[in-house]
């Protein structure tokens, strides 16, 4: 709530999404009945077992799939599609290899013309925000996990979208860097006010980053509970995170949800390998 | 010296280095370096020729069956003198080149087109192999019966050629860029074309190359015999005109001919794209 001035910037009504399974042409529910709405400048984060459709509603508000049913809105206009106002960072990063950092990061400003000084100093703001310097003119192969990641997210900062989008962008990096990227995640999403949706199964992660947290039940994801976080964002760090009785309890209730919500997945899974 | 060898054999499959290691080696070092590469590479045409000469020389072969490495060299120079060797060179390349031109304008837009549509990519695939095994030698008779004896059927056989493994393995590229790279670039805004511009075609780039290079040695051994059969003057021509006089020297001078032009085209040309384009692409992709 730190920003939070209250205008839903994303609203998800009542959506609904079933697709068929490439293998094995079954027909899967992937979303039942969501209703979210994120406010100007909130954090977001999304827990849940996996396969419970959080990357589905991520590419619903992404534009990148149409959910089978319910209205999605950005601003109060319906998403028709991908755009520069929903920035996303992949779980998988999608960073051009042929690119070099600094051209990865300033792609979208390519893509929205903006004049070449304007670029240029935007992309090396970011690029020392983010601790880049020094790797402008290298390659992702070049890289390291982390330093790959931050490239994502600068280039997705770099465009200025109001609304960003990040599906488990932490998962393939060591806990180590992890640490030190979620606490320079949330010193940037404080210093740019930025609107976000983070996805991911880590309850610790959702419970530090998030001013609420939104545990979804297994397949067909579902809303289970909308949990408020109460430390201010700008008072977290992970010091704190350990130490703070009200985050404890928070992370517990949360993680309490998430097993349960895990412990019926696997009944489910078992009475299907029965039958 | 065994070093800045091995240094220059890791750089050039990797082709990651551009710069040469001029640092650590003098320039006159360097270029021994390339003398013993191009000794290397000399090596074994110089082997042959030395067994050829010597089967020629102690079996008492007839001139109208083999003739002497000499006798092809003197072939070759006679040739050049009267400047047969070189109009021909010119006309064999000129082909080669307009074909490679108007394949590289059709078959790079279409096989684009058939990557981005899996469904279609899918339904083509069985085609474009069925084509693939019907080489376009095999389309002259076709041809010589549309177009008779002329530049266009040589043209017309080259251009198939060409295209097929050009088209193919754009195809092929533009189905391995990863349908994510495209997401993402929607979402910095991109319009369509922006997203071929900035996704598929660098993306498929390496395999585009891979085609253009198997497509141009297919179509210059296609050419060569495009022009025995149509007679309108290039390499092919000049060597089956020979046989019909019995100029053994001369066939031998024109295969050999025909061998180092491609040599020097793949080397000098085909190579070096390759090795900025795929081999850094490779490189980095993996």
């Amino acid at each position: 709530m730190t920003r939070a001035n209250g205008r839903p910037k994303i609203e998800v009504q009542d959506v609904s999404h079933w697709f068929m399974q490439q293998q094995t042409g079954d027909e899967v529910h992937a979303l039942d009945a969501v209703d979210l709405t994120l406010r100007q400048g909130e954090f977001v984060t999304v827990v849940g077992p996996s396969g419970c459709g959080k990357t589905t509603l991520l590419n619903s508000i992404a534009g990148f799939i149409k959910p089978t049913q319910g209205t999605l809105l950005c601003d109060g206009k319906a998403i028709k599609g991908p755009g520069r106002d929903r920035g996303v960072v992949f779980q998988d990063l999608a960073i051009l290899p042929w690119r070099t950092v600094r051209r990865n990061i300033a792609h979208g400003l390519e893509i929205a013309k903006t004049p070449k000084a304007e670029r240029d100093e935007r992309v090396a703001y970011l690029i020392t925000l983010v601790g880049l310097e020094g790797f402008e003119n290298h390659h992702p192969h070049q890289l390291s996990g982390g330093m790959k990641q931050r490239v994502a997210v600068a280039r997705t900062w770099a465009a200025d979208p109001d609304v960003i989008l990040m599906d488990e962008p932490f998962a393939a990096v060591d806990a180590m860097t992890r640490l030190t990227l979620q606490e320079e995640l949330n010193r940037l999403c404080l210093q740019t006010g930025k609107t976000v949706m983070f996805i991911t199964h880590s309850v610790d992660e959702a419970v530090f980053l998030g001013d609420r947290v939104i545990a979804m039940t297994a397949r067909p994801g579902r809303i289970k509970e909308d949990v408020k976080v109460p430390v201010p964002r700008a008072e977290r760090d992970w010091s704190r995170y350990n130490t703070d009785p009200d985050l404890k309890t928070v992370t517990e209730h949360v993680l309490s949800l998430v097993r349960s919500e895990h412990g019926e997945q696997e009944r489910a899974q078992h009475a299907e390998a029965v039958q | 010296m065994a070093q800045v060898q091995e240094g220059r054999q890791a750089a050039l499959p990797a082709a990651l280095e551009t710069e040469r290691p001029k640092g650590t080696t003098s320039f006159g070092s360097a270029s021994l370096g390339r003398l013993k590469e191009a000794a290397r590479i000399l090596a074994p045409f110089g082997v042959l020729a030395v067994i050829w000469w010597v089967i020629k020389a102690s079996f008492d072969i007839s001139d109208n069956v083999l003739v002497s490495p000499w006798a092809v060299i003197t072939a070759t120079v006679e040739l050049v003198r009267v400047g047969i060797l070189t109009d021909f060179i010119g006309l064999s390349i000129q082909r080669l080149g307009g074909a490679t031109l108007i394949a590289v304008f059709t078959a790079v837009p279409i096989g684009i087109v058939l990557g981005l549509n899996k469904n279609v990519a899918t339904a083509f695939e069985p085609f474009f192999r069925f084509l693939q095994n019907v080489s376009g030698i095999a389309w002259l008779p076709l041809a010589v019966v549309w177009y008779g004896l002329s530049n266009t059927t040589i043209l017309l056989v080259i251009i198939y050629t060409l295209t097929l493994p050009l088209g193919f393995n754009t195809m092929l590229g533009i189905k391995t860029v990863p349908p994510r790279y495209a997401q993402m670039c929607n979402s910095l805004g991109a319009s369509r074309l922006r997203v071929l511009r900035d996704v598929y075609i660098p993306g498929a780039l390496p395999n585009i190359i891979v085609g253009f290079r198997l497509g141009i040695g297919y179509g210059w051994r296609a050419l060569i015999a495009g022009e025995m059969l149509a007679a309108q003057g290039g390499l092919g021509d000049m060597i089956f005109q020979a046989r019909t006089a019995n100029l053994i020297d001369q066939i031998m001078a024109g295969m050999i001919v025909i061998g180092c032009l491609y040599l020097v085209m793949d080397r000098l040309i085909l190579q070096p794209i390759e090795d900025v384009t795929v081999g850094r692409w490779g490189v980095l992709r993996s």
